[in-house]
């Protein structure tokens, strides 16, 4: 018997240090690449600006940067092994190739058409390369952990790291298809008023429902992780879509309070096995939707109530104004695609593994 | 104790255990959406007093008299008296003008380039922009800052050549947006111009060579 050679968890572990800062560096890139990208929005609202090289695009595209390291470290550590390469780290590539590939195509888009608009090609294929690496990140993290361990669960802090940009970014496709920031000297891109207000009334509640429930899931339910990504998620969206607007500081505590309901959600998953707690938990972070998109998700709603301009400065009485209105009309959808949210996060994580 | 009792025990420990977690999470739920939806909106309604700028020319140069042919610089200096504006413009009609081709812009600080439009562009009107359009009757040059933050002054100077002989009118109006009262454009008097908004009328004599 060969005593020195190793068991493939052991080769794992030994690949594990590098595989491990790939995948971190490729989420964190990403993370950076997205909060660059919610900046920008922002930036766009508040300032104009008229070129590509603007403070945000700087970030966005440093993100990148990032990514592309964390890429060609998976990739250097995968050769490494005998087995084939695992499909999370295919992505996590493919994914960073397709956001190097889009730089230049918006750069291009930029020269050719000026001022872009939130949904515009080079945009969507960015957007769709955020995905896809950050997905990929996160399914390499557990991957990696559960081959090495065998243990279906990760450490918080990964958990989060891996959780965040896939939000960000799926948040910002689900943005380009709601907001209605689309329409340039060149181009209409902007979505009909209630197809906006369809997609961000469906997919957010879906969104936040299905990553909340999977962090709780690779959290092994124990109480704090749910909670903490999605203080992660509100802190992101404070910095790049509150803070740079002075008018919107004083609503920080209204923004803050967001907290509760993912502390309630996280307590349901953590200390009831039930079937029935769980779908609360669902009904509960989709409910919290049109609270948690706040403010960006004034603009798709405005577009459908009084349809006003909506200067910068304006964006937090008009959201004041629609939200009595707007949350009774919108719970009944929210609560039933934050239920499906966690009935496809059982399905897809805990029941197939596919994380 | 006997093995019934306790699993009674057990099951009622379980039993208060889960009416805790209810009790706790639909107390907290009840207070935020309490909070989240009516007491902070209404909160903020009362609280967030809309921001008021206060645009102002300060200066308009041009020479009362010019001959035809001979190109003039036109100087517009404004200025925010009063708080930050999300946008604010400087715009310069001129009414003998369909085309932009006698309009260069000399020089400029605003931190957006100003725009030249021309006959049958749409503009903004009545002091709510792009929510009311009309299509431009003649020439204008519309500069704008966003934010123009208070105190701060912007110009610019335009190199304008008449094409024919008499009277050469410029309009001269800034407006702050949101528009949320009459301190909001400059001047607070005057002529109505193709926008329904307050304009300044300047002249030069254009003499023929």
């Amino acid at each position: 018997m060969n005593y020195f050679r190793q068991s493939p968890a052991q080769r794992i572990i030994g690949l594990g240090s590098r595989l491990l800062t790939g995948y971190v560096l490729v989420s964190l890139g990403i993370l950076l690449a997205a909060g660059g990208g919610s900046w920008d929005i922002n930036n766009h609202l508040l300032n104009k600006p008229e070129t590509f090289f603007a403070p945000p695009h700087a970030v966005l595209y440093s993100g990148v940067a990032l990514a592309v390291a964390g890429a060609i470290m998976l990739f250097s550590a995968s050769r490494r092994t005998e087995s084939k390469m695992i499909w999370p780290i295919k992505l996590a590539m493919a994914g960073v190739v397709v956001l190097v590939v889009a730089g230049p195509v918006d750069f291009m888009w930029h020269s050719a058409y000026g001022l872009d608009g939130l949904l515009s090609p080079p945009h969507f294929v960015l957007v769709s390369g955020m995905i896809a690496s950050s997905i990929g990140s996160l399914a390499g993290m557990t991957y990696h952990n559960s081959m090495a361990f065998r243990e279906f669960r990760l450490p918080p802090a990964l958990i989060v790291l891996g959780i965040l940009p896939v939000w960000l970014a799926a948040s910002g496709m689900v943005d380009m298809f709601s907001l209605p920031f689309s329409h340039t000297g060149y181009f209409n891109f902007d979505p009909h008023p209630a197809v906006g207000v369809a997609v961000a009334t469906l997919a957010f509640p879906l969104l936040i429902s299905v990553l909340m429930c999977t962090s709780s899931v690779l959290a092994g339910r124990r109480f704090g992780v749910l909670t903490a990504t999605g203080a992660a998620f509100m802190a992101t969206s404070m910095l790049t879509s509150m803070v740079p607007n002075d008018a919107l500081v004083p609503t920080i505590p209204f923004y803050v309070a967001n907290i509760i309901p993912f502390a309630a959600a996280d307590a349901l998953l953590s200390f009831s096995r039930s079937k029935l707690s769980q779908y609360a938990a669902g009904a509960i972070m989709g409910l919290t939707f049109f609270m948690l998109y706040y403010p960006l998700i004034t603009y798709t709603y405005n577009k459908v109530t009084t349809n006003i301009t909506v200067w910068p400065s304006l964006i937090a009485p008009t959201y004041f104004a629609m939200i009595g209105t707007v949350v009774p009309l919108v719970a009944a959808p929210a609560v039933a695609m934050g239920i499906l949210g966690v009935i496809a996060s059982n399905k897809l994580v805990v029941k197939n593994k596919a994380l | 104790m006997p093995r019934n009792k306790r699993s009674m025990v057990f099951f009622y420990g379980k039993l208060l255990r889960a009416m805790v977690l209810v009790a706790v999470v639909a107390a907290a739920l009840a207070g935020y959406f309490a909070l989240s939806v009516y007491i902070l909106p209404h909160s903020y309604q009362a609280s967030l007093v809309p921001r008021k700028a206060a645009p102002i020319v300060t200066q308009v140069s041009l020479p009362p008299r010019v001959t035809l042919g001979q190109s003039f610089a036109i100087f517009v200096n404004a200025t925010n008296d009063g708080d930050e504006a999300d946008v604010q413009t400087v715009s310069i009609g001129f009414p003998n003008f369909t085309g932009t081709d006698s309009i260069k812009v000399a020089s400029h600080n605003f931190r957006q380039t100003p725009m030249l439009i021309i006959k049958g562009k749409q503009v903004g009107s009545e002091y709510v922009g792009a929510e009311k359009p009309v299509d431009a009757q003649y020439a204008i040059v519309e500069a704008m800052s966003r934010p123009w933050a208070s105190g701060n002054s912007y110009s610019i100077t335009l190199q304008v050549t008449p094409e024919t002989e008499g009277r050469f009118v410029a309009f001269v109006k800034s407006i702050a947006l949101p528009h949320n009262g009459n301190q909001a454009h400059w001047p607070q008097e005057g002529v109505l111009d193709q926008q329904k908004e307050l304009v300044k009328v300047y002249t030069v004599d254009v003499a023929k060579a």
